[in-house]
């Protein structure tokens, strides 16, 4: 029988080896059962964890979501007629943040800018198919099609890019790491104004889109929910950014957290791969 | 007017980080209850000096950071730690239970009830936030050996327990509330 410690075993099962040293593990646990029995033992009790504390965060999240229904009536926003084209911003608009603060009476009351949209304004923004792709139409421009399929997908001169027109702060988030691979970014119009996309594709169907603009976007911050997209919005360095995608309000939070930390894209992108890692 | 955008910046963080922090808070603390009002105290502690926080600095890294300092602070301040009320392990199991998941999972709920706060919290940062160990060992004021051989000691605990090898210890380790340096000989 090889001896091999909890301490091995364990950083084994958590991922934690050099690939080398998992090899010569893998290689033991399959002429060991005893070994091979512990390791499945300690794999057990990493993914129970796991799942204990994914239960607890959803604990968490449902209880705030129960919440939102307390709410003091939603007042009229201003809202303007940007990223809402793409279908993002609708209905439940925030119940994250508001049942987040409803319940609490927390320091974290926003302010009265960013309340929930009524109930004929969130209407008002489902359209037919028809509408839907004029939206769509509205915000395409030349340069949307005249950069090469292929030049859209080199993330290299996506950040290079996106840097020139949109400003050297804006992120271009690498998100391998999460499970999303970056896949095509290009440039769209809003007002006049660019607009990048930056698409990538996870497990799911439907692709996950970042999207960033020049200036601060004062009347939308926080989580929103329309059908089956979700959305995270902020503004952070003067460039006002909107995370989109099927994924869960908690992963997209959490999505929106890490690139807020990312580092901007004009960096050298030697210092971009390490504090990406 | 830039103290004042950072501020927006930590608060929203914060607002979207809640069911994060909370749930940190929850764990730490080990009662829901508790865990609200430990929660309520470090948020308006971070608003009332977000100056302390550091662009550049992981805005979680900070707020689990200020939440555990909050409540190590007040076990240090407490006249008699030894007699604070301790959660039931029944207090524990609410807070996986309210997830509605169907197949709730008593046997871990019990063991992470039973595991002392510094353990429980280290393995939310590693297996449950996704936290490398540094950056864990940062946010518990450890080094991340100690936060290495937390998590060995809690998996190989509940690996025995579930009966699948050696004969199992009572429960995990309990830590010593003192600084590494104080534990370490030299």
């Amino acid at each position: 029988m090889t001896e091999l410690s909890d301490e091995l075993l364990v950083a084994y099962v958590d991922g934690q080896l050099a690939r080398d040293q998992t090899r010569a593990v893998d290689k033991v646990l399959d002429q060991d059962d005893v070994v091979a029995r512990r390791a499945e033992a300690l794999k057990q009790a990493h993914s129970r964890f796991e799942c204990a504390f994914e239960a607890i965060l959803a604990g968490e999240v449902s209880e705030l979501m129960t919440n939102a229904p307390s709410l003091p009536p939603p007042v009229r926003r201003r809202r303007g007629n940007g990223l809402a084209k793409i279908g993002v911003i609708t209905a439940g608009l925030g119940l994250g943040l508001f049942a987040l603060v409803a319940g609490y009476g927390w320091p974290l009351a926003l302010s009265e800018r960013a309340t929930l949209p009524q109930a004929g304004e969130m209407s008002s923004a489902i359209g037919t198919w028809q509408d839907e792709a004029v939206r769509a139409q509205s915000l395409l421009s030349r340069d949307s099609v005249e950069v090469a399929a292929e030049s859209q997908g080199n993330f290299d001169l996506v950040a290079l890019q996106m840097a020139q027109v949109i400003g050297p702060a804006v992120k271009i988030p690498d998100l391998e790491a999460q499970g999303f691979k970056f896949m095509r970014g290009q440039l769209l119009r809003f007002e006049g104004e660019p607009l990048a996309q930056l698409l990538y594709l996870g497990g799911g169907t439907a692709p996950l889109a970042l999207y960033a603009r020049r200036g601060e976007d004062e009347a939308r911050d926080g989580f929103a929910k329309s059908g089956a997209i979700g959305s995270v919005a902020w503004s952070d360095d003067g460039i006002a950014y909107l995370l989109a995608g099927e994924e869960d309000m908690v992963t997209l939070l959490r999505l929106a957290e890490k690139i807020r930390h990312e580092p901007p894209a004009a960096e050298p992108a030697s210092t971009r791969k390490l504090s990406a890692n | 007017m830039q103290a004042e955008t950072q501020h927006e910046s930590v608060r929203h963080g914060l607002i979207a980080m809640l069911p994060r922090l909370k749930g940190f808070a929850d764990v730490l603390v080990g009662d829901k209850r508790q865990g609200r009002a430990l929660l309520r105290r470090a948020l308006k502690r971070m608003l009332a000096d977000q100056h302390r926080y550091q662009r550049g600095t992981p805005l979680d890294r900070f707020a689990f950071a200020e939440i555990y300092r909050l409540w190590l602070g007040q076990l240090r301040d407490h006249a008699d730690p030894l007699r604070q009320a301790k959660p039931s392990g029944a207090d524990f199991e609410r807070l996986l239970r309210r997830g509605g998941a169907p197949d709730f999972d008593a046997e871990t709920a019990s063991f992470l009830g039973a595991l002392p706060p510094q353990q429980r919290s280290t393995l939310l940062l590693v297996y449950g936030e996704g936290f490398a160990h540094e950056d864990a060992g940062l946010v518990l004021d450890t080094g991340p050996d100690t936060i290495q051989a937390r998590l060995i000691r809690a998996c190989a605990s509940l690996a025995d327990r579930l009966g699948v090898s050696s004969p199992a210890p009572a429960s995990a380790t309990v830590e010593a509330l003192y600084p590494r340096e104080a534990t370490e000989g030299p």
